[in-house]
């Protein structure tokens, strides 16, 4: 998206990141060495989330990922300890347009690990600056 | 699983007001005559 940002600005959109997480987390794990283009909100206590439908994954698409546990393996081998409690690890996300009136004109919740591609948000966005 | 129900095409988005990481507030609804993509990311794990 950070590379689109040209595009989006032509095109008069403004762009949300919203994060579940606390904001040293989103710093840490999503945001390091990144030069934000775009607001990133954070909301750990989720209330976005939960008021724009988004899902939890189930439990066990989490704790039957191998790479889930590798993550854990290694956390655990250089000395971390599992972290209980505050964040949600099984929080979806999602991407949603809103219109220029308010309404919401594209809506994706993810299901499972299935983003849009950012070609797709832009074709969309075109398509609501450009209708007569 | 949550079983609460999104925001469908047409239906007016709800209102986001949250802190941003370099300060102040994002709000939405947007600026009149902007659209605004909002992309919520899943937990950074």
């Amino acid at each position: 998206m950070h590379d689109r940002k040209d595009r989006i600005a032509e095109l008069g959109a403004d762009v949300i990141f919203v994060a579940c997480d606390e904001p040293s987390e989103i710093r840490e794990k999503l945001v390091a060495d990144v030069a934000l283009a775009f607001p990133v909100a954070y909301d750990p206590e989720r209330a976005s989330y939960d008021a724009w439908g988004l899902e939890r994954a189930p439990w066990w698409r989490i704790w039957l990922d191998p790479a889930v546990w590798l993550r854990y393996a290694k956390l655990l081998l250089s000395g971390e300890r599992l972290r209980g409690g505050g964040a949600d690890t099984l929080q979806l996300g999602g991407d949603f347009i809103v219109a220029e009136d308010g309404t919401i004109a594209y809506a994706r919740p993810q299901r499972r690990d299935d983003r849009p591609p950012v070609g797709e948000l832009l074709r969309e966005v075109e398509r609501l600056t450009t209708r007569e | 699983m949550s079983s609460s129900k999104g925001p469908e095409i047409g239906d007016p988005a709800p209102e986001i007001d949250l802190p941003v990481l370099d300060g102040g507030r994002v709000q939405l609804p947007p600026e009149p005559g902007r659209p605004v993509i909002v992309s919520f990311l899943r937990h950074a794990g």
